[in-house]
């Protein structure tokens, strides 16, 4: 019998874009998502306004996260994977595995009764961040003291409508939908296999992601090793972009460093920024204006550095190449920020060879060819966002319309074929 | 007479403990106009909301304030119980006793608590009904183009079943699609029948749109065609009117060399190159050849691409000396880091420089003079061919177009506000669209995304015949209002227009529709004639009263 639900694997921002136009359009969605929470990458990503919008849409995600959640016509399914696949457009049939949720969601009153009893460090049950979807807490096994043989029922006692179990187990489910979208999204770049530029080794030494995480939790931007407001930064382009593995440039990484300096250089316009890059990308809607305006305050180098070291007083020691005078400088600064580019989620082939979808060279699944942006090489499977290819929010929005406007066009097809037949 | 309000407070299972709830339910017993005061561990829980359910029930209260946790997390779960329970959703006040309140203080904080449900109480009591209502809508589709972008959407739309018009200036359809015939392979004949074929598709070819009246829904659209005029109505309207270039030497002067004719040069656009590609009859073939690109605008991705695929397309037909003189290479799209790469690769020379190259004549070739960084030094070149730096820009029209629809454009001229609540293909009107290049510098990734965004975004809105709205959300009162028309001026969404009422007096009204309830006309109207409900000035005073009260 043909199915009309669709199903969209991973609930980032293009994931949750994909479901709610088709939950808008009467269909039924299934959202599942392989973490606790809601959300992805894009969830983590700080508010980057001045005195006016710096148009990051960190914002527009958290909107579209809120409204995919409640709404009727989407299921979700946290904690999920897929596990086997079979059937055709139309008629898909997938097996989902339910990791266990120790905490029930729907019991869940976000109250952090359970964390204050919590002894261990850091906390084994959390809430996963301040505006998490949904709200209710997660519960760490690798940190919990009885999944290391331990006597401990505190969270347990301390939970007013008891919504904490322990005697959980795996769970596995068929669901039958008509096609699939794979919105997957991106591993951030480790920027420790850059060994040379000393990130987890330096303490002062952190990534694009880390400062988006530091300004959502805080606000605004003090030394890790001191606590006092930095004076003179670095930020370093296209680290895991454009480069020997990467045979592609990340899109994000000019964009949400220039506005990071923007948002710095608003807070402590005495702070002292430079930009180490290839080439400026400053395009995009929206961004002519932001450069124009910024341009002048943050010195902008031509080339990557190769090397930070760090003297015993703290500093960071950058080399690089002055390529216009041709020879090797230093510089000092008591913050380097590694702008980590996108990277194709490591276990993309697993997924893949379950769907029968392609792999391109880059290591994104591959579009059926020039003329699509969202079918795959199986009719009724499609992809939506980052896991195709790097974008940025608003264009991994627009990638998760778009194919659940193909999917909807797909079943509308088969729909009107089968009552031709 | 006085409505009947209920209240309920919540513990959250105990998560707010500093709160005395005993002494809070007492003093909240005394306000005026509540019937009855609840206090509960587990409101939002399946059993406490049957509780509320029964108690409102029961009580028969007409208006419900719910002490507890943030309306972030639970508003919309409150809202049903409403409605469950009998009552309009809208008929509910939250205070939030939780984050505001117990968790940002120490100590005790039950006199704040009970300030902040008396600020709801007095809010409640003011509170209006607000009903839903299916409001008609046309589905019928207006795309004004006939490229690809406009091609593509009226048959994706066709194939989700609505009928589209497709509204081109020029005498055939199929205009702009020669870069993607030659870099892609693709066939615009066979697009060009798919449409004439299609039975939800209309062409109107030379044909133009002169007035549009109306909103989301119901446009009314006049247009003028060879041999007259025609009135339509449509209710969404999607603009592909694509984009179009412009030599930068024309608009740049700086790029001139001083005093010196370089007309009758060998300068040509890409345009013209991609000609000169795809003519075999050439009587000599270039030999060394200058492209150059992101000194006039440094915020175009779409030089890039077309330097790099006509740059490649030449080497392989001529195996010409290539130079390409730039600042930054654009290499955020897809596929472009890749095509550039292979550029290099095939021998294809990059030189970055800073300032704009100097361009001069010289035994009649043209000379390029650029300080190159990577070389520290200036490069001197004479090719026979310079293939000169464009501006990208909307194509021809667009500015009329933006005041048919009053719609706002962009810092470059382009469709769409810089609003990122308004990315992918949406405009601040309700029901009008943007796809293309009428909207940025887009490559054919994007292009084809937002070709399927505008489709499904039409689907929602048109293919069930009727929209459900909340009426009355913001209202003008025809009482108060004296036709200033400050509010018209005002409404981004283009959602007030002036009727006639009583005969003769003439007042603004704010269409459902078309409304996005951003509150831009409440604040400013004068006469202080429209409300928007939730927010009513009253509702607002009287919880600024209650804290004066106490």
């Amino acid at each position: 019998m043909e199915s009309k639900n669709v199903l969209v694997v991973g609930s980032g921002i293009s994931g949750v874009a994909s479901a709610l136009e088709l939950a808008n359009a009467g269909v039924s969605v299934y959202l599942i998502e392989k973490e606790a929470v809601v959300g992805g990458h894009s969830a983590s990503f700080c508010c980057k306004a001045t005195d006016i919008c710096s148009k990051c849409s960190a914002c527009v995600v958290f909107d579209k996260i809120k409204e995919a959640v409640i709404h009727p016509q989407i299921t979700l399914l946290t904690n999920s994977t897929i596990k086997k696949l079979s059937g055709e457009l139309g008629n898909f049939r997938v097996e989902i595995i339910h990791r266990p949720q120790y905490v029930d969601e729907e019991k869940c009153i976000a109250c952090g009764l359970c964390t204050d009893v919590c002894p261990t460090d850091p906390k084994a049950i959390y809430s996963p961040f301040a505006e998490a979807t949904p709200f209710s807490y997660i519960l760490d096994e690798g940190l919990c003291l009885r999944f290391k043989g331990e006597k401990c029922d505190l969270c347990l006692e301390s939970c007013p409508t008891k919504a904490i179990e322990f005697e959980l187990k795996a769970k596995e489910q068929e669901l039958s939908v008509g096609a699939i979208i794979v919105a997957t999204g991106f591993d951030v770049f480790d920027a420790r296999e850059k060994g040379s530029l000393g990130y987890g080794r330096y303490t002062n030494v952190l990534t694009g992601l880390d400062l988006e995480q530091i300004f959502t939790r805080e606000g605004y931007l003090r030394l890790p090793t001191n606590g006092k407001e930095p004076q003179n930064i670095a930020f370093i382009q296209c680290i895991g972009s454009r480069d020997e593995g990467h045979g592609y440039c990340s899109q994000v990484c000019c964009k949400y460093a220039m506005k990071l300096a923007g948002l710095i250089k608003y807070q402590n316009p005495d702070t002292q920024v430079t930009i180490f890059y290839i080439d400026l990308q400053t395009t995009g809607k929206g961004f002519a204006q932001f450069y124009e305006k910024y341009k002048e305050s943050i010195r902008f180098v031509r080339g990557v550095p190769v090397e930070i070291l760090q003297s015993s007083s703290g500093e960071l020691e950058v080399r690089f190449e002055d390529i216009s005078q041709g020879k090797v400088c230093r510089d000092n600064f008591d913050l380097v920020v590694l702008s980590v580019g996108i990277s194709p989620r490591k276990n993309s082939w697993d997924l893949a060879r379950i769907l029968g979808i392609n792999l391109a060279d880059d290591g994104f699944f591959d579009k059926k060819d020039s003329l699509s942006c969202n079918e795959t090489n199986v009719d009724g499977i499609f992809l939506a966002g980052t896991c195709q290819g790097p974008k940025d929010i608003p264009d991994s929005i627009a990638h998760g319309i778009a194919a659940a406007s193909k999917a909807m066009q797909m079943l509308a097809e088969s729909a009107s074929r089968r009552r031709g037949n | 007479m006085e409505p009947k309000i209920g209240v309920f407070l919540c513990n959250c299972g105990g998560a707010i403990n500093n709160i005395d709830f005993d002494a809070a339910v007492k003093k909240v017993a005394k306000f005026p106009g509540v019937t009855c005061v609840n206090l509960s561990s587990d409101l939002c829980l399946e059993k406490g909301r049957e509780k509320m359910i029964s108690c409102i029930r029961g009580e028969n209260i007409e208006r419900v304030v719910v002490a507890a946790c943030s309306p972030e997390f639970q508003e919309h779960i409150f809202r049903e119980v409403l409605e469950k329970a009998g009552l309009n959703g809208h008929l509910l006040s939250m205070a939030n006793i939780r984050e505001q309140c117990s968790w940002t203080h120490d100590g005790d904080v039950t006199e704040k608590a009970v300030e902040l449900v008396k600020m709801a109480v007095n809010r409640v009591r003011l509170l209006q009904p607000m009903e839903k209502k299916e409001l008609p809508v046309n589905r019928e589709v207006l795309v004004v183009g006939g490229g690809f972008s406009a091609s593509n959407t009226a048959l994706q739309l066709s194939r989700v079943g609505l009928r589209t018009t497709l509204l081109e200036k020029e005498a055939v359809l199929g205009a702009g699609t020669e870069e993607l015939e030659s870099f892609y392979g693709f066939d615009t004949g066979s697009m060009i029948s798919a449409v004439e074929v299609d039975k939800n598709i209309e062409v109107l070819t030379s044909a133009q749109m002169t007035e549009v009246g109306g909103k989301i829904g119901d446009f009314s659209v006049r247009i003028r065609q060879e041999g007259g005029e025609i009135l339509r109505k449509y209710g969404a309207i999607v603009l592909a009117t694509g984009h179009q270039t412009e030599l930068a030497l024309d608009s740049e002067p700086q790029l001139r060399a001083e005093g010196e004719a370089i007309s009758g040069l060998n300068i040509v656009s890409q345009e013209q190159f991609c000609c000169m590609l795809g003519n075999s009859g050439l009587e000599t073939e270039p030999k060394t050849i200058g492209f150059m690109f992101d000194f006039s605008d440094e915020n175009s991705r779409f030089p890039t691409l077309t330097t790099l695929n006509n740059a490649l397309a030449a080497k392989k037909k001529w195996g010409s000396e290539i130079y390409v003189f730039c600042k930054n290479v654009k290499v955020d799209s897809e596929g472009m880091e890749k095509l550039y790469r292979e550029a290099r690769d095939c021998g294809v020379v990059f030189l970055k420089s800073e300032a704009p190259p100097r361009i001069t004549a010289e035994n009649g070739r043209v000379k390029i003079e650029a300080k190159d960084v990577f070389l520290g030094e200036d490069v001197i070149l004479a090719c026979d061919v310079l293939v000169a730096e464009e501006l990208y820009l909307p194509a021809e029209g667009a500015e009329n177009l933006s005041s048919l629809l009053s719609i706002r454009r962009d810092s470059k001229g382009f469709f769409q506000d810089e609003n990122v609540h308004l990315y992918p293909v949406g405009s601040e009107k309700k029901g009008i669209f943007f796809i293309g290049g009428c909207r940025g510098d887009l490559d054919l990734g994007r292009v084809l995304t937002d070709i399927s965004s505008v489709v499904m975004k039409v689907h929602e809105l048109l293919s069930s015949g009727k929209i459900l709205v909340e009426l009355e959300k913001v209202k003008a009162d025809p009482q108060k209002c004296v036709a200033c028309l400050t509010c018209i001026r005002v409404c981004p969404h283009g959602a007030i227009q002036l009727v006639r009422v009583d005969g003769s007096k003439e007042v603004a009204e704010i269409s459902d529709l078309a409304c996005d309830a951003c509150g831009i006309c409440a604040a400013i109207c004068p006469a202080k004639a429209i409300k928007f409900q939730g927010y009513r000035d009253e509702e607002i005073l009287a919880q600024i009263e209650a804290i004066q009260e106490l």
